[in-house]
């Protein structure tokens, strides 16, 4: 078993003592280096719960997370903060960019939050809006451009600091087809030229077929595991469709 | 249904704008404590001043009322705009606009009654701080009484109303224009940053920063009314334009990529600036002018008390002193009065000589800075025509010098307790004011005075300066003092009474002395003023000059504190109020911004900054903030202020350095300041942190 990134047990309980409301309930999997791992769920499942405690975001109430041979559950608040800039990116169904800034500067900054020299600052901004076909836009602001090219400058400071895990919380939720499967493509492509380890949380079958592996959660437990291997991508979705049928899960997300 | 769904929102609106409630509550509480001073104010009683308070103040609550009504309409507006998403659901629910126009009129009304309710029991308390200050300004027991005045609360409302009324008109006419799109679309088109012309507008900066510059340079120099006024408008499109040059300044700044930006957090706090001052251009013009108004009320208001504290107890060193015309007059309806009403320790009646020339005249008019160069010719000699015609039309000197035997003079100096002094046959000396001291003590080298026998010259043995009553009566400014043998080749000029007696002087005795005298030439204040032809005068005392026949020094010194208190609570009242207004605006912008834009917050902990560091990034963004506005407003008040009060320091002799009132009066605002400061940030920092949401 490799130790990139281990969820032991981890258990999240909302409310008091008469009314808990378990979120995620004893899961437990790692994640490879490099891996391109989904989490699919209908809604209440606890597969953003999860993606949050992963991104330190929220704290487990029971269990540990291992990023190697870090615990993050066991760190401090400041410690999580130096965690999470050095360790973590982030992609958003909101996109989440700061709009006073353009598309350039959303992508400095992030790198400039990391202390950097001004010339090592210009190469990586560069390359990474190069490498997301995003130059053309970079002086515009995000009011300015569409919904898939704001995803792609947020993949973009995600992945700018190199982190050792991408999370992407329902990244499609707010695109097109058209600009959704651009995003995936593009996550497809970072994950193998870059190397880049993700971890996306969708409840669209589309999306995840593009993913190595998925685990399928539900009431708070994985139930279920499909792993892509060599399949082609449209026989991939077929085996996504059959385990979502037997839950009862979304059809209507086919596309 | 909709008197609830107004009442819910007012009971959210009161969360999200404390700040607000928390102005309008301190203006109605001003309101009504000042407004007091109008109907139910018990020291008036004392004082048969012709309302001058009442002027003052009601001219005050005029400027106030705009203030507040712009401060109003503008939180109504913001207000709207803030909720525009909700008011476009209502509207899509079949909800008639004038019914949603008139459950959000219903709701500002409800918010505004509760701060007018609160602000009202503050107003009672306040009162009584004021009246407790006033009392003790000019010297009289004030006895704690709660009152309850109907037509002091009735102006309060009006005020209040008034305010209202002229805010949300505007505000009607707003509503009606919008449709649902508009509505639904207010919130997301106030993100936009549009910039276009940025290269050309950053010119604006260095424009204003130059005009600001030669507005330093020119100012003290300005003379006419014209010029003063040209400079001012320029001043006031200035101020708006520098916001737009500054912006402008800043995204060029940061478009051409310059190495401060790759610091830290500085390119978040920079575009953050710049967009804020972006769309509150205006807005922020405007608080700068509120600010300069502000800066500059409290500094005038100070250099009056400090003048009241300092000098005015050095005005009336006699307890009771009388001038009269008539050389040779006994004083004896005077002496009967003052005997009847007071325990007399000691009457002295006595004359002020003249030799009818006015040598100690022009050396005063040439050689003070009050005058400057006004009265000498070009190569700097005195221009005798221009001082003859100014002495005898101006009242500033008597025509003629004015000269004191050296016997009276001590039996003065003894009455006020100074030491007594002596003077040889062939020396003589001059008395002057304190202020006055720096400038005339070398006068003694330029004077001619003939001797007794008119042939020899005295010689100076000194300049004295201790108070002396040197605004008309022992001479205006100066009094030569000669060796008493000189007086005789003389002749005496007016007559003076001086006075000293047991105790207090009762309330009313100045009244009764003027009543000696008939009708004509009494002041607003019903006092006997002289007529400052030929032998009256009353020194070169400006701003606040007091020249009176009869002067009981226990009757005049409140009567002069309360006339001066008519200036300076009204300026303050300005001051206070215009501050607020001002911080206010501040702070609801900030603290709505900071619920508006937490997302911004919580991207950049995921990008990894920690909680300290985010809070320092909030203080650092709140202070250029608040900065901005009061920086600004200090460069440009300070101009004025620092010329103002050098000149005030110069004519009234207050002992203090100039820039001190300038320095109080920032000190004065940054309190305020640093208080709504405080409170911007610890509710900015608890919107940001706040989880959910």
């Amino acid at each position: 078993m490799s130790n990139y990134i281990r969820v032991c047990d981890v258990e999240k309980y909302y409310g008091n003592k008469s009314n808990v409301t378990k979120a995620v309930d004893r899961v437990s999997f790692c994640v490879e280096k490099g891996e391109f791992v989904g989490v699919m769920g209908a809604s209440g499942s606890g597969k953003t719960t999860l993606l949050n405690m992963l991104a330190t975001i929220d704290r487990v109430t029971a269990g540990h997370i291992y990023y190697e041979n870090t615990d993050i559950t066991e760190l401090k608040e400041d410690e999580l903060s130096e965690f999470r800039k050095k360790n973590l990116g982030f992609v958003f169904q909101e996109y989440n960019l700061l709009d006073t800034l353009t598309i350039e500067e959303n992508i400095i900054l992030a790198l400039t939050i990391q202390g950097g020299k001004k010339q090592e600052i210009r190469q990586e901004c560069d390359q990474i809006l190069r490498l997301l076909g995003i130059v053309d836009i970079r002086e515009k602001f995000p009011y300015q451009v569409s919904g898939g090219q704001k995803q792609r400058c947020a993949c973009a400071r995600a992945l700018v600091n190199h982190p050792r895990l991408l999370l992407a919380d329902e990244p499609t939720g707010a695109l097109d087809s058209r600009s959704a499967q651009t995003l995936l493509e593009t996550f497809t492509d970072l994950n193998q030229t870059m190397g880049a380890t993700i971890l996306m949380v969708t409840h669209d079958a589309f999306s995840s077929s593009y993913c190595n592996r998925i685990l399928f959660l539900k009431d708070g437990k994985i139930f279920h595991e499909l792993v892509r291997g060599d399949k082609p991508r449209k026989i991939f979705l077929q085996e996504i469709l059959d385990v979502l049928s037997l839950t009862g899960g979304e059809l209507s997300d086919v596309r | 249904m909709f008197g609830k769904l107004a009442f819910r929102n007012m009971k959210r609106s009161a969360r999200d704008y404390l700040v607000y409630i928390l102005t309008m509550t301190v203006v109605t509480a001003l309101m009504y404590a000042f407004n007091s001073l109008i109907f139910q104010n018990d020291v008036n009683q004392y004082f048969e001043l012709e309302a001058i308070m009442e002027v003052m103040i009601g001219l005050a609550t005029f400027f106030i009322v705009l203030i507040v009504a712009w401060l109003i309409n503008y939180m109504v507006r913001f207000m709207l705009e803030k909720r525009s998403g909700e008011f476009g659901i209502y509207l899509l629910l079949g909800m008639k606009k004038k019914m949603i126009a008139r459950i959000y009129m219903r709701e500002n009304i409800l918010l505004g009654g509760l701060s007018f309710l609160i602000g009202l029991v503050f107003g009672i308390l306040l009162r009584q701080v004021l009246l407790a200050v006033m009392f003790s300004m000019v010297r009289m027991e004030y006895h704690l009484k709660i009152s309850f005045h109907y037509w002091t609360i009735l102006m309060t409302i009006l005020c209040y109303a008034g305010c209202y009324l002229l805010a949300l008109f505007r505000c009607k006419r707003k509503f009606k224009k919008m449709n649902i799109h508009d509505l639904m679309d207010e919130k997301r088109r106030n993100e936009e940053i549009k910039e276009n012309g940025e290269g050309f507008k950053r010119l604006f900066l260095p424009l204003s920063i130059l005009f600001i510059l030669s507005f330093w340079a020119v100012f003290s120099g300005l003379s006419n009314a014209g010029e003063i006024a040209l400079f001012l408008i320029g001043l006031v499109v200035t101020i708006y334009l520098f916001y737009m040059g500054l912006s402008a300044w800043i995204i060029c700044y940061v478009r051409k990529k310059g190495n401060r930006i790759y610091q830290g957090q500085n390119l978040f706090l920079l575009r953050q600036f710049a967009s804020k001052v972006r769309t509150m251009q205006f807005t922020m013009g405007t608080l700068t002018a509120l600010f300069t108004l502000a800066l500059m009320g409290a500094s005038i208001a100070l250099m009056f008390s400090d003048y009241e504290n300092t000098v005015l107890e050095e005005k009336f060193p006699f307890d009771i002193q009388v001038n009269s015309v008539e050389p040779m007059d006994d004083f004896a309806d005077e002496i009967e009065v003052i005997e009847e009403n007071t325990e007399v320790q000691k009457l002295y009646s006595y004359q002020i000589y003249t030799d009818n020339q006015n040598q100690v005249n022009s050396w005063m008019v040439t050689h003070l800075r009050a005058w400057g160069t006004m009265y000498q010719n070009k190569d700097g000699s005195p221009n005798a025509k221009k001082i003859e015609k100014m002495l005898e039309s101006e009242g500033v000197y008597c025509t003629y010098d004015t000269y004191m035997g050296i016997t009276d003079y001590n039996e003065l100096r003894e009455m006020l307790g100074y030491d007594k002094t002596a003077i040889n046959d062939g020396e003589y000396l001059v008395h002057i004011k304190p202020r006055l001291y720096e400038e005339v003590k070398d006068i003694g080298k330029d004077l001619q005075i003939a001797d007794a026998t008119g042939e020899g010259k005295l010689s100076c043995a000194g300049v004295f300066r201790e108070p002396f009553s040197q605004d008309g009566h022992n001479g205006g400014d100066y009094v030569v003092v000669v060796p008493d043998q000189v007086l005789e080749r003389m002749t005496p000029y007016y007559a003076e009474l001086a006075a000293d007696i047991k105790g207090e002087a009762p309330l009313g005795l100045n009244k009764k002395l003027d009543a000696l005298t008939d009708d004509e030439g009494r002041d607003s204040t019903s006092h006997v003023v002289p007529e400052l032809e030929g032998n009256s005068c009353c020194g070169s005392d400006n701003i606040i000059s007091y020249a009176a026949v009869n002067l009981v020094r226990d009757n005049l010194i409140p009567e002069v504190k309360f006339m001066l208190a008519s200036l300076i609570i009204p300026l303050f009242y300005i001051g206070l109020v215009f501050v607020c207004v001002a911080v206010t605006v501040l702070s609801v912008q900030q603290l709505s911004d900071s619920a508006k834009y937490k997302f911004r917050y919580d991207v950049l902990a995921k990008l990894g900054l920690e909680r300290e560091q985010i809070h320092r990034l909030i203080r650092k963004q709140l202070g250029a903030y608040y900065l901005c506005p009061a920086a600004l407003a200090i460069i440009i008040s300070g101009k004025m202020i620092l010329s103002m009060s050098k000149g005030f320091v110069i004519m009234t002799g207050v002992p203090v350095i100039s820039s001190s009132f300038f320095v109080k009066s920032i000190a004065l605002f940054f309190g305020i300041y640093a208080v709504y400061y405080v409170v911007t940030y610890i509710g900015f920092v608890r919107n940001v942190d706040e989880k959910g949401r």
